[in-house]
């Protein structure tokens, strides 16, 4: 009895992992079959596989889209095989990793939010693995969904639109109040500032992604250049295999695929807790809730 | 295949893309924030448990040694009491028997004293009445017979025996 237990529990196991890895192998194999072949240096922004009509404006479904969905799926596959079969006794160094990765996250947003926005632990730890993700898939040759601007674009409204929903938390007039701190005469400045905060997040992430991406196809593409014309003399094959572009892009993805991936999404993530924590008015809040309680009793 | 503008902004990718943020949120929140937290706080719910045992345990531990302890000390006491109880009748009895004995040994000191002064004053008198008897046939024989030597030595000498005759004849 407890050995098919056991056997069930490890089929499960494996069908988890199968399935986070799956969507990735998934977009690999979608590149592969859609991927016109190239011919020299492309630099291009996301590929559009469907368009689909809307108001407004046309809605591309794009390969930064699709990737980003499968990335969703294999962190959903992933948090499923993490937590699948966690007790209270941990057994298994899965659980260990789960339970740091939960209590740093909430230790880290509650010394940088406060015990007020505890519940955002989640939210950082959704924005740090989305981001990261997405960015480590360059590492598979996939097209990186944070170098598209309207990815990150999108996440940056999301951060705006709980930066100012925590500061209109003591009501509007108290949001428009704050405009004209220090003194009225830097409202405008303030209305800027307030306005540049997202699009300097978006175009942070996303710039620093894709530069990443334009050096390595340019390096890429000199070095195979360089290659031809140094190496070409080569008899038959031989001549045609760039071996000049063996070693340096490999160093050039560690840093701009791994290094500055995580560090972007480390960013990201800081300054949303910054600036959600920051535009949050905690001393008045607590006042005004206060005042509230006294006048219900 | 077409492809976006390097630089293209375009909203509903941004509606998208921020519903995937929150998408993935409320994924994280359910799928893995919920169960280990629910796991944590079970596990801290576990420990303070068995903390709250562990207390409870030394509480009633040290209860019952105090009271072991009191009973110690109370059979202590009882044993001391006990004890001297015991000497106190012990030395009770033991004096009454001394004085006791001395009491019999009194009496009998006392009674062998009045029996010897008895004795005494019963030998007394059997002296005084021999002393009479034999001063009274002294007298006599003295009256009857004119004292010479040889008749004196017979006259002792059957005074004497005469004595021991009376002698015999009183026992």
């Amino acid at each position: 009895m407890k050995k098919s237990n056991n056997k069930r529990f490890l089929a499960v196991d494996i069908l988890l992992l199968i399935l986070t890895v799956l969507p990735i192998v998934f977009a690999i194999v979608l590149k592969v079959l859609t991927e016109p072949p190239a011919d020299g240096i492309q630099i291009t922004g996301a590929r559009i596989f469907f368009t689909v009509h809307m108001p407004v404006q046309d809605w591309y479904i794009t390969e930064a889209q699709i990737n980003s969905w499968l990335v969703i799926i294999s962190v959903f596959f992933l948090c499923l095989y993490m937590t699948h079969g966690i007790k209270q006794k941990p057994n298994s160094k899965r659980q260990h990793i789960a339970e740091w990765a939960v209590e740093k996250t909430e230790s880290l947003v509650k010394e940088n939010m406060g015990e007020y926005f505890a519940g955002f632990a989640p939210f950082i730890a959704a924005v740090i693995l989305l981001s990261a993700f997405s960015s480590l898939l360059s590492l598979c040759g996939l097209f990186p969904p944070t170098s598209d601007l309207n990815i990150v674009g999108g996440w940056a409204v999301l951060v705006f639109v709980l930066i100012t929903y925590y500061t209109c938390k003591c009501g509007p007039l108290h949001y428009l109040k704050s405009f004209a701190e220090p003194v009225p005469l830097l409202a405008p400045l303030n209305i800027i500032s307030e306005v540049a905060t997202p699009l300097s997040m978006a175009f942070r992430h996303y710039g620093n992604i894709l530069s990443g991406t334009v050096i390595s196809v340019l390096v890429g593409a000199g070095l195979q250049g360089l290659s031809s014309l140094v190496l070409g003399w080569l008899p038959g094959v031989l001549g045609d295999i760039p071996f000049l572009r063996i070693g340096l892009p490999a160093v050039l993805s560690v840093y701009f695929d791994v290094f500055s991936g995580c560090l972007q999404a480390y960013i990201f993530a800081m300054l949303t807790m910054l600036y959600v924590s920051n535009g949050f008015p905690a001393d008045d809040y607590e006042k005004r809730k206060l005042r509230k309680n006294t006048k219900h009793a | 295949m077409q492809t976006l503008e390097i630089i293209s902004v375009n909203i509903w990718n941004m509606l998208i893309s921020l519903c995937n943020l929150l998408l993935l949120f409320l994924i994280l929140k359910k799928f893995l924030y919920k169960p280990i937290n629910k796991v944590l706080s079970e596990r801290r719910a576990a420990i303070d448990e068995q903390y709250t045992a562990a207390e409870e345990a030394e509480r009633k531990a040290l209860e019952s040694k105090e009271k072991w302890d009191q009973k110690m000390l109370s059979a202590d006491e009882e044993a001391d009491s006990i004890m001297k109880n015991a000497v106190v009748s012990a030395q009770r009895r033991s004096d009454k028997i001394v004085e006791e004995a001395k009491e019999k040994a009194d009496d009998m000191i006392r009674q062998a004293e009045s029996e010897a002064r008895l004795e005494m004053k019963k030998a007394q008198a059997g002296i005084k009445k021999e002393i009479v008897n034999v001063s009274a046939a002294l007298t006599e024989k003295m009256l009857n017979r004119e004292i010479n030597g040889e008749d004196h030595r017979e006259l002792i000498d059957s005074f004497i025996n005469e004595i021991g005759e009376d002698d015999d004849a009183d026992e």
